[in-house]
């Protein structure tokens, strides 16, 4: 039967031919090959929205497409999809987000008469590809594989000015950063071979159900002489480091402000559907894995809660807008990893997809922002493009709202959801998920600060430059997606409103949570909540907690909003964050943390490589050098015999023979 | 009977006297009369252990060994003739072009 599925393999290689087409005939296709990657994003959401549909009638998929090493008496390495809620959803997210970038490309590169179009969109139609790729993984090794190439693919992007100082240096920043993570994942993938036998997500023979089934003590794994909890910890953890590095969680966070440098389009899919989703996506695809080991998730959770903190007091003090939007990124994906160490693995997913939404339309009103000014990105050169800009101005407003966790957009739900998974699992006996959440509660009201002081400096008060009294228009092709994207942070909240079920008490209204139970047995949100091994407790009543978290969170966010409207709400805003002080300088130069892990590099790491290549050079050359200058020096030496006299051979011979003889007589007792 | 111990003596001071020569000599017409000599001391060896045992088999080869050696000697004397032809000299210590 022809079922939807069989076109799932479509969904990833519509965007790759739009690849190819670009980067073969895109400088002879009009708007340099923005067409072929609009029409193939276009088909795979349409595809990715048909199978949506379809996974919502309750039925999902797993199959090997192509085994490309075939085990003789060992593991076969394949290439497989998976489709499941989970997957389905995701798919959705990254073919709308590839495709609005993608029509917002055509007014922020074409119409700005950018050169180089064809190798812009046969990045985006390669990135696009790789993440979808990822998403349908159906085992861990092909998931490192695309893994991979979407770090490539940003290696790409980000440096795709590559005649200025600045992108290559970004690029390569990036690039180096994420594999210093993913290298850890490699080793966690062979781990995971090593101890199972396989690395498939799904199904009883799939990795997270063997693990399980060994600790239970139902199925014997090689667990290289650790505790199966231990040993299940390590590779846990070794897989998350690339999910650190991508996901640019504390200490790893540092390539992902530096990659502004790339276009703005670029760092809307690489900040809300791609690169940095990959690895949230990564643990919410194994997260029967992880919930298996508390002291992961744990990890996860401290690692989540500070980053959300870390890098909101860092987006405070920023001054362009892309550096303000980038550490909202890290902040928010911190929440996430929170979420997801917290044992609320639904509302991790529920911030992936709402973030996704809200962060896209911010980027893609920040590339309108920036349109307008004519590239010039500080914002303390705008201001006052309310009038100027109303489209951007109240698509940007309802970005901003989700960010900041204002109820009812999208991102206060989600939020929401991540602090009070984590705060009922807290109270249940976990005081390092307390912590966290107090980070990721403080964070709440720097997020709500940083984000209206960038909407109020640019789009409020008076124009500070002539730039900003007189900007750029921009086309449908900016609007468009924005008025998408607006209308999307504000409503995407509403498909999981878990608050107003448990305080009005109408039932059925939590329909994320339904979705992710409807997948197979092993990869459903209902088996991940029994796996966890956090209890919940209460303060006072479930109601009650529910009403006291959002409360305090909400309040939290308006109180940093209002703290923003009265500092800088006003015609003339002057920089209040001077009055911080060394404090500022600290955050403005991002804790020193570039400078602390160049330290790293010169002070530590070029120290031991200089050792290791004094002791490379010395004694293993060293040897192998002796040994043929030895037999070169010998060789010199004896050929001098070969005179090229014949006489002297002659002699030579005669000696030999003479010799010969008289061993030969010695020996045979000739001579007795 | 003439003992084959007189033979080999014979022969052994033939081949004595053309390892001298090879020794010794640096013009290459005499070093391919010592090789002469030397193969003819072997030549002695089989026809006398062919005497010895009644055996006409090695008469037949040393016969068939004047028939080699005259053939070296014109492959012998081709060689020297080219040496002259290069180095204006059969004396075998000059050409010394062919080593290290």
């Amino acid at each position: 039967m022809v079922g939807i599925f069989d076109f799932a393999p479509a969904i990833v290689l519509l965007p790759f031919v739009s690849f190819l087409v670009a980067l073969a005939v895109g400088d002879r296709l009009p708007k340099g090959g923005a067409l072929a990657g609009i029409a193939a994003t276009a088909g795979s959401l349409l595809l990715a929205a048909a199978t949506f549909l379809t996974v919502a009638g309750g039925r999902t998929y797993d199959a090997t497409i192509y085994t490309w090493a075939e085990g003789i008496e060992a593991v076969d390495l394949t290439f497989g999809i998976l489709i499941d809620p989970l997957s389905a959803m995701m798919l959705l997210i990254v073919t709308l987000i590839a495709f609005l970038v993608h029509v917002f490309s055509l007014g922020y590169m074409n119409d700005e008469g950018e050169v180089g179009l064809p190798r812009y969109y046969a990045g985006l139609g390669l990135f696009t590809a790789s993440m979808l790729g990822f998403v349908v993984a159906d085992n861990l090794l092909m998931a490192f594989m695309f893994f991979e190439l979407v770090g490539l693919c940003s290696y790409l992007l980000i440096g795709f000015w590559f005649r200025e100082p600045g992108p290559p240096s970004a690029a390569k920043k990036a690039f180096l950063v994420t594999r210093f993570g993913d290298y850890f994942f490699l080793v966690g993938v062979v781990a995971v071979f090593a101890t199972f036998g396989t690395a498939a997500f799904s199904g009883s023979g799939s990795f997270p159900a063997l693990a399980e089934a060994a600790l239970h003590g139902e199925a014997t794994v090689n667990t290289f002489g650790f505790a199966p909890q231990t040993w299940f910890t390590i590779v846990g953890l070794l897989v998350l480091g690339g999910v650190v590095g991508k996901s640019a969680q504390f200490p790893l966070h540092t390539w992902l402000p530096d990659a502004m440098e790339g276009p703005t389009p670029v760092s809307a899919l690489i900040h809300a559907a791609t690169m940095v989703a990959a690895g949230v996506y990564l643990v919410a695809r194994m997260y029967g894995f992880y919930a298996l080991s508390p002291d992961a998730l744990a990890i996860i959770a401290l690692i989540g809660g500070f980053t959300a903190l870390f890098a909101a007091t860092m987006g405070v003090v920023k001054r362009e807008i892309k550096q303000v939007l980038a550490y909202s990124t890290i902040s928010q994906y911190g929440y996430m990893m929170l979420a997801l160490g917290g044992g609320g693995y639904v509302a991790a997913t529920f911030h992936l997809m709402t973030h996704a939404f809200f962060k896209a339309l911010l980027f893609l009103g920040a590339g309108s922002v920036i349109i307008a000014m004519h590239h010039n990105e500080d914002m303390w050169d705008m201001g006052g493009l309310k009038e100027k800009m109303p489209v951007t101005y109240y698509a940007f407003l309802s970005g901003s709202l989700a960010l900041a966790g204002i109820f009812p957009f999208s991102g206060f739900w989600s939020k929401d959801e991540v602090l009070y998974e984590t705060l009922i699992h807290g109270l249940g006996g976990s005081p390092v998920l307390l912590a966290a959440y107090a980070m990721g509660l403080l964070a709440v009201f720097f997020t709500g600060f940083y984000t209206f002081r960038m909407v109020f400096l640019t789009f409020h008060g008076e124009p500070r430059t002539q730039t900003a009294s007189d900007p750029h228009s921009v086309r449908w092709n900016v609007k468009g997606p924005l008025a998408v994207l607006g209308v999307l942070a504000a409503t995407t909240g509403l498909v999981n409103m878990v608050p107003v079920e448990k305080l009005l008490g109408i039932g059925g209204i939590d329909f994320l949570h339904q979705w992710l139970d409807m997948s197979t047995e092993s990869l459903n949100a209902h088996h991940y909540g029994e796996l966890i091994p956090y209890s919940s407790a209460y303060i006072g009543g479930e109601a009650t907690t529910v009403a006291i978290g959002a409360g305090v969170s909400l309040g939290l966010a308006l109180a940093g909003a209002g703290l923003a409207h009265l500092l800088y709400n006003v015609p003339e805003p002057v920089e209040h964050t001077d009055r911080l002080g060394g404090i500022k300088t600290l955050l403005y130069n991002n804790y020193y943390q570039d400078e602390y892990q160049v330290w790293l590099a010169n002070g530590v790491t070029r120290p031991v490589a200089r050792v290791a290549n004094k002791f490379d050079q010395g004694v293993v050359d060293g040897v192998v050098n002796g040994v043929s200058s030895v037999s070169l020096f010998s060789g010199s030496r004896v050929r001098r015999i070969q005179t090229g006299v014949v006489s002297n051979y002659a002699v030579l011979l005669t000696l030999g023979l003479t010799a010969l003889l008289l061993a030969f007589g010695l020996l045979g007792g000739w001579f007795v | 009977m003439v003992p084959p111990q007189y033979y080999l003596l014979l022969s052994a001071a033939l081949f004595c006297i053309g390892l001298f020569g090879i020794l010794t000599r640096r013009n290459a017409l005499l070093f391919l009369m010592s090789v002469e000599l030397m193969l003819n001391a072997a030549n002695i060896n089989l026809v006398a252990f062919s005497n010895v045992w009644g055996n006409v088999t090695g008469q037949t080869f040393g016969l068939f060994m004047m028939a080699l050696a005259a053939a070296e000697v014109a492959i012998g004397i081709g060689i020297i003739l080219v040496l002259y032809r290069n180095f204006d000299d059969v004396d075998v210590t000059k050409a010394t072009t062919m080593r290290w």
